[in-house]
C-alpha cells in the first residue's frame, strides 16, 4: 500500500512556488531603493599625503613664537631641540618642507561672518556648493563618500562660531567632542575609555598628567579620514642567500614585489 | 781519578744547564706575551672593573652605583654627552600589558624610529626593535607578510600593518635557554637582559617565536648628537658587540610612569599601553571589552602584547 503521493506532491509543489514568489518579488520590490550612482563620487580627490600628524590652529601656532612647548610638536621633535616657527615679513608662517602639507585649523569663523542667518548653495546633485572664499582653507570631506558637507548639519546658521547638535543642543568649539559624540557614539564611547585615540604623558596618573587628546586634534572635522602618510624607512634589507638582493629592495621592491619569500624573518 | 773531579755540591747549577734552563725559560715566557698580546687591544674595549662586574641580580646597592658612574664615565667620553643612567626596579602591582589596534594602524613606521631614538639603538648595521609588517586582508600568515614595503604613502588598499616586537611573554622561551642566567622577566613582566652578563651566544634569538631580539655583530655606532641620555641599566644604556637587546617597553619611561616612545609618537592612537592590574586602565578596557587575539597562541608563550580590532 503506497501513501497518498498526491497530496504531498500537492503541498511540496505549493511551497516551492510560493518562496520562489517571495524570492522574486523581494528582488523587484519597489521599496528597495536603487543604488545612487553618483558620477561626481568617482571624482574624489584622494588628499595628498602628509608628514604632518599635527592640526593646530594659527593663532596658537604664531602665538608660541619659537617655543612651542604648548603644542604636540614632541612625539617626533626632540624637546630640548623645540622646532622653530618662521615668520615671514607679513607675519605670516613659513612653513618648512616637511609641513608643505600641514593645514592650520580654522576657529575663528567670527572673524568674518558677523552674525546673520547665512545660506548655502546647492549644486543641482544636491551637494553643497563650496563657498569661493573657503576653497582652499577647508577641507570639505566629512562622511564616507564626502556627503555630510552641509555646514549647517554641525554649525549654527546663524552664528558660526556655535556648533549645533541635530536634536538643538547648542555647543562651543571646546565642547566638539560632543558634537561628534551625536553622530559616533560608539567611538566616542571608546574614546572616553581610553580605547579610541591618543594618549600622551603618562599612564601612572599619580605621577605625572595623562593628556587625552580630544577628536579635532587629530582628526580635521571638516575633513575626518585620516591622511595618507608617507612611511618612515624600512629596516635595511639584509643580502641572504635565496631572499632578493639587497639592491633590488633598495629600488623599491615594496609595493610591487608580491608574495614574496617570508621577508618577516628576523634582521 | 774519580776523586780528582769537583765534588759536585746539590745546590750548584752547572754553565751548561743555567744557559739551557734560562734560554727555554725567556723563549717560553716571550711565546705567552705574543699569545697574550691581542688582549692588549681588549684594555681599550673593556675595563677591568666592567670584566670583573657580577651579576645584576647579585649587585648590592654599593655596588650598583658604581656600576652607574662607571657607564657614565664611559658613555661621556665616548659620546660626549653626560648621561643620567639608573637603575630602575619594578613598582609594586604594576604588570605592564600592550595592546595595539589593527584597525587603526596605518603602517607609517613612526614607531619604530622613535623607539630607535630612545633606546639608542645602533643607526649602522641598523638595529630595530619593532618590525611592521604588511599583510595582505584576511590573512595571518606570516609568510605573506612583508616587512620591506616602501610605498609612495600609506595605507594601502587591501593591505593591514601590524608591527611586531618583543611580546614581554608570560612563559618565555627566550630566558629558559639562557647558558648563564642573563635574560629573565621582572616581576611587572619587562623581559630584561643583562647586557653585561650576556655571552652572545644567540640561543635566545633563535628560541623567540616572534623574531624580537636583536644581535649586535658589530660595534654599534650612534650619531654624538642623537644620544638619548636618559638611560636605564637593563634598558636603553649604550650596548657592546657581541651582545643581545631587544625591547624592553623603554623601562627607563614606563617605570616612572611615563608611556613607552612608540605609543607617545603614534599619530593614530594604535598603540595603548598600561597596568593590567588596575581595572581601570585603558588596557583593562580593552581587554575586556575588544575583540582581543595574540600572534602565535599556538606556541603558548602567554604574551602580554595583544592585538585588537575595533568594530
Amino acid at each position: 500500500m503506497s501513501p497518498p503521493p498526491d497530496k504531498s506532491n500537492f503541498v511540496m509543489t505549493g511551497l516551492i512556488v510560493l518562496f520562489l514568489a517571495l524570492g522574486v518579488s523581494f528582488v523587484f520590490s519597489p521599496d528597495r531603493a536603487p543604488v545612487r550612482q553618483d558620477p561626481e563620487l568617482s571624482k574624489l580627490v584622494t588628499p595628498a599625503p602628509t608628514t604632518a600628524t599635527l592640526r593646530i590652529t594659527a593663532t596658537q601656532l604664531k602665538a608660541s613664537g619659537g617655543d612651542a612647548s604648548i603644542l604636540d610638536c614632541y612625539a617626533c621633535h626632540d624637546e630640548k631641540k623645540p622646532p622653530t616657527v618662521k615668520l615671514g615679513a607679513d607675519g605670516s608662517i613659513v612653513f618648512p618642507k616637511e609641513h608643505a602639507d600641514l593645514r592650520l585649523m580654522m576657529a575663528n569663523c567670527s572673524a568674518c561672518h558677523v552674525d546673520k542667518k547665512l545660506e548655502v548653495e546647492y549644486a543641482k546633485n544636491g551637494d553643497v556648493v563650496m563657498p569661493k572664499a573657503h576653497a582652499d582653507l577647508l577641507a570639505m570631506g566629512h562622511g564616507r563618500n564626502n556627503r555630510n558637507t552641509n555646514c549647517f548639519n554641525c554649525h549654527s546658521q546663524s552664528k558660526l562660531d556655535e556648533l549645533v547638535t541635530r536634536d538643538g543642543t547648542k555647543l562651543t568649539f571646546a565642547q566638539a567632542p560632543l558634537l561628534c559624540a551625536s553622530c559616533h557614539g560608539p567611538t566616542y564611547r571608546d574614546w572616553e575609555l581610553g580605547m579610541h585615540g591618543r594618549t600622551n604623558g603618562y599612564w601612572d596618573t599619580s605621577k605625572g598628567k595623562a593628556v587625552r587628546q580630544d577628536c579635532n586634534a587629530c582628526h580635521d572635522p571638516h575633513g575626518p579620514a585620516i591622511p595618507q602618510i608617507i612611511p618612515l624607512a624600512g629596516p635595511k634589507p639584509v643580502l641572504t642567500h635565496g631572499l632578493r638582493s639587497a639592491a633590488t629592495a633598495a629600488e623599491g621592491g615594496g609595493p610591487k614585489a608580491e608574495g614574496g619569500p617570508p621577508k618577516a624573518a628576523s634582521q | 781519578m774519580i776523586a780528582n773531579r769537583p765534588p759536585e755540591s746539590r745546590d750548584s747549577i752547572s754553565r751548561r744547564s743555567f744557559l739551557r734552563g734560562s734560554t727555554a725559560a725567556a723563549a717560553g715566557v716571550a711565546a705567552m706575551a705574543a699569545g697574550l698580546a691581542p688582549l692588549r687591544k681588549l684594555g681599550e674595549a673593556i675595563s677591568v672593573d666592567e670584566f670583573l662586574q657580577q651579576h645584576y641580580k647579585e649587585l648590592k646597592p654599593e655596588d650598583m652605583d658604581k656600576v652607574l658612574r662607571r657607564i657614565e664615565g664611559e658613555v661621556e667620553r665616548q659620546y660626549g654627552v653626560r648621561p643620567h643612567v639608573r637603575d630602575y626596579k619594578p613598582m609594586n602591582g604594576v604588570e605592564y600589558v600592550y595592546a595595539l589596534n589593527l584597525t587603526r594602524c596605518v603602517g607609517c613606521r613612526k614607531c619604530v624610529h622613535a623607539c630607535v631614538a630612545e633606546n639608542n639603538q645602533s643607526r649602522d648595521p641598523a638595529i630595530q626593535y619593532i618590525q611592521v609588517i604588511k599583510m595582505p586582508n584576511g590573512t595571518f600568515d606570516m609568510e605573506k607578510g612583508d616587512a620591506h614595503y616602501a610605498p609612495e604613502s600609506v595605507p594601502e588598499k587591501g593591505f593591514f600593518y601590524m608591527p611586531v616586537q618583543c611580546h614581554q611573554c608570560k612563559n618565555p622561551p627566550c630566558t629558559k635557554v639562557c647558558p648563564v642566567k642573563a635574560t629573565w622577566t621582572e616581576p611587572d613582566g619587562i623581559t630584561v637582559i643583562d647586557y653585561n652578563w650576556c655571552i652572545g651566544c644567540r640561543y635566545c634569538e633563535a628560541a623567540c617565536p616572534y623574531f624580537a631580539r636583536r644581535f649586535n655583530f658589530s660595534e654599534p655606532t650612534i650619531p654624538k648628537d642623537q644620544i638619548n641620555p636618559e638611560m636605564s641599566y637593563l634598558g636603553n644604556q649604550p650596548r657592546h658587540k657581541g651582545v643581545m637587546e631587544k625591547c624592553h617597553f623603554c623601562i627607563q619611561r614606563t617605570r616612572v610612569g611615563r608611556y613607552p616612545a612608540c605609543l607617545e609618537v603614534c599619530p593614530t592612537g594604535s598603540r595603548k599601553f598600561g597596568n593590567i592590574l588596575d581595572p581601570n586602565s585603558e588596557v583593562a578596557h580593552i581587554l575586556r571589552e575588544k575583540r582581543v587575539f595574540v600572534l602565535k597562541e599556538e606556541v603558548g608563550t602567554l604574551p602580554r602584547f595583544f592585538y585588537y580590532f575595533d568594530v
